[in-house]
């Protein structure tokens, strides 16, 4: 199974004249890690948005082409079939943290799934665990670092299990330290067979990745410059 | 007493403020008062904070005091200015009423600040209260501060343009006002965006129930302590009605 | 000249942000201030700015104590660029943005207008002159709110993260920008932790840590 195969998207938001994403095809391989680089307006994240399934079913526009996770369209499939298949961490720790404590916050998406309670308890320890925040279980969120805050974040997208990842621009808001606990986590998952695609401005952190592509003119092509 | 049920201390809480709205009699308001202030501290509550927080609004209590005297007829003057009364005993009655009013259910509300937002909110839940709308309170409360700290920055920057804002014409200030408005408004909307956007991809509204890592039991003392308040509401009712 | 004199903050009463701070920076260089998150960097900046009061110690812009400047007068010596370039946006247009305050003040309408002209070339703004800022990227909007700063003409800027959320294109526009400014004589403080950023525009580095400052040369 292909976890993540794009074919002729187009992409165009109702009041903009011009298709922010024109054409564009994209296959990851299981255990691939796949970066997207391009200038910020772009459409990097309108591209997350559809491979998220955002697009369709929470923005509007005119969406051409299909999006397959792992081989089904994301058009019939609901948010919460996505959120088992597919996570994503944000740029900003702060818009995706909302709990009160560490444990609250990795429960929230198993406690949508009404999952029974012995089974939450189990997915917040492995995550953390995963992780590495499992000291912080009780702490608040809003106190930890920014570095650590995005690995909470992380732990909370993983305690739905999925198998592809998304991090949009997950590490520009964060200190060197904190990046790199970014970066050696986006490994570890590889290594456990995880697929992860990662939108990045910053070349720094393009070392973990397998292939670096492009966005330019609405689709994607291999990149062909110097990384530093 | 932090093990009580956040359901039970929302019993206590609404027996002593209803007993306070429904009561008039001075000493049985005083009596009330008692009994929130017992309560308030065996639950861990502290009352230096209460004061304090009650410290903002001295100067309201003694503009009650005035007004009710000025404007209730009968009672007799207590003190008088060429012959017009600014204080009487039924308006002091009346200002001590209020105050106390006022005192037992600021002070009986912070028998909740006992619990942790996190315990209010499943309470709630669990007394069927639907959970998007538990939601958005807790969003509410978690974003407060951080708005709080952003519209201080916006101020901030409006002034380092080198407005002063505390000496404009009155006729500008509604339109410097209306400039403050802007980037609040935006950073609202782009958090509530951007919220609501990582909460649907953790599987948000998946169904219309869902489970909780946490659920509140009620314990034997619980049921023993909502005994005792509908008891104590009885009597002091009972009492009310009597001294009538 | 921004002259800090045994400056010690703290917020709560049992947590010290900053420890007898000496700092002198002065005009014409570009300082950057470097450290780990929650280190004390932005309120050692804010207190540069006047914008926060120290707890104890003495903070001097152009000789005056920032504790008898109101914020508005310290306008006019520091500007001084938020994280989040939406925090100080305020009005409807490009335009208006650069113009709001001195129509409030109520300066000619033809100075007002040649003056706006000129910021919306320095800064490339010219084709969204009459965009709504909120729709701008995010680079635009840290032009627009630098522009707007520069109006009041401080003689001192002072950017907290700017690089942070701009791609390589934008950030060689703001590294143009910010030598363009070195040249009028605008002294500068930047907060960064971006390592290339900092080689190329750095005269003097500040490390702040665990509240306190140390002169990396």
């Amino acid at each position: 199974m292909i976890p993540i195969e794009v074919k002729n998207l187009s992409f165009q938001y109702a009041k903009d004249a011009r298709k922010i994403l024109h054409n564009l095809e994209l296959t990851v391989a299981t255990g691939e890690i796949v970066a997207i680089v391009g200038l910020s307006g772009i459409g990097k994240s309108t591209l997350c948005y559809c491979l998220s399934g955002i697009i369709p079913h929470v923005y509007g526009g005119v969406m051409e082409g299909q999006v397959y996770l792992n081989g089904r369209d994301t058009r019939d499939l609901t948010l919460p079939q996505i959120a088992t298949t597919l996570g994503i961490v944000f740029q900003n720790p702060d818009n995706q943290l909302f709990s009160f404590t560490v444990e609250d916050e990795v429960a929230f998406g198993p406690e949508n799934l009404c999952l029974p309670p012995e089974e939450i308890e189990h997915r917040i320890t492995d995550a953390l665990k995963k992780v590495g925040m499992s000291e912080f279980r009780h702490a608040n969120p809003q106190q930890l670092s920014g570095g650590q805050r995005q690995l909470i974040a992380l732990a909370s997208v993983l305690s739905l299990q999925p198998e592809i990842l998304i991090f949009d621009e997950a590490m520009s808001q964060i200190d060197r330290d904190g990046r790199k606990l970014i970066l050696d986590m986006m490994l570890k998952l590889k290594a456990e067979g995880r697929t992860i695609v990662m939108i990045e401005h910053d070349f720094a952190n393009l070392a973990v990745a397998d292939r670096v592509l492009v966005l330019k003119d609405g689709h994607l092509a291999p990149f062909a410059g110097k990384l530093s | 007493m932090s093990y009580l049920d956040p359901r039970t201390k929302l019993v206590m809480v609404l027996t002593v403020s209803s007993l306070a709205v429904l009561i008039t009699n001075l000493y049985l308001l005083i009596l009330v008062q008692i009994i929130a202030v017992a309560t308030v501290t065996a639950a861990g509550g502290s009352i230096l904070d209460m004061l304090k927080k009650l410290k903002k609004f001295l100067l309201i209590f003694v503009v009650i005091v005035f007004v009710q005297s000025i404007f209730t007829k009968g009672g007799q003057p207590l003190w008088q200015v060429m012959n017009f009364t600014i204080i009487s005993d039924l308006g002091l009655f009346r200002g001590l009423q209020m105050i106390l009013r006022f005192f037992i259910i600021i002070s009986s509300a912070s028998i909740m600040t006992t619990s942790t937002p996190r315990e209010i909110i499943q309470g709630l839940v669990q007394c069927k209260i639907p959970y998007e709308m538990a939601f958005m309170v807790t969003i509410a409360i978690r974003f407060l501060p951080i708005l709080r700290d952003e519209a201080n920055d916006i101020l901030t920057a409006i002034q380092l343009r080198g407005i002063n804002l505390r000496q404009i014409p009155l006729l500008k200030r509604l339109k410097t006002y209306s400039y403050l408005l802007m980037p609040m408004i935006t950073s609202v909307l782009l958090k509530a965006q951007e919220l609501s956007i990582a909460m649907e991809l953790r599987a948000f509204r998946a169904y219309p129930q869902r489970t909780s890592l946490r659920v509140l039991k009620m314990q034997r003392l619980d049921y023993l302590v909502m005994a005792v308040c509908i008891l104590v509401f009885l009597i002091i009712m009972v009492l009310a009605l009597k001294i009538k | 000249m921004i002259v800090l004199e045994n400056v010690s903050f703290q917020y709560t009463k049992d947590r010290w942000i900053l420890k007898q701070v000496d700092l002198e920076i002065e005009n014409g260089s570009c300082t950057f201030i470097v450290g780990p998150n929650g280190g004390g960097k932005t309120t050692l900046s804010k207190l540069m700015a006047g914008i926060l009061k120290p707890t104890s110690g003495d903070v001097y812009l152009d000789q005056q104590n920032t504790k008898d400047l109101e914020l508005y007068q310290v306008g006019t010596k520091v500007g001084y660029l938020f994280q989040e370039p939406e925090r100080q946006i305020f009005a409807a247009t490009v335009k208006d943005e650069l113009a709001f305050v001195m129509d409030l003040k109520e300066m000619a309408q033809e100075e007002i207008r040649k003056r706006v002209e000129a910021a919306l070339e320095q800064f490339q703004l010219q084709e969204v002159a009459n965009s709504f800022p909120f729709q701008l990227s995010r680079g635009e909007k840290q032009r627009l709110a630098l522009a707007a700063i520069l109006m009041n003409e401080p003689s001192f800027l002072i950017l907290d993260e700017p690089t942070t959320g701009l791609d390589r294109e934008r950030k060689k526009i703001l590294s143009q920008l910010i030598e363009q400014l070195k040249e009028q004589g605008i002294g500068m403080v930047i907060i960064s932790h971006d390592e290339k950023f900092i080689q190329t525009h750095a005269d003097r580095v500040v490390k702040v840590a665990g509240g306190e400052v140390k002169d990396g040369g």
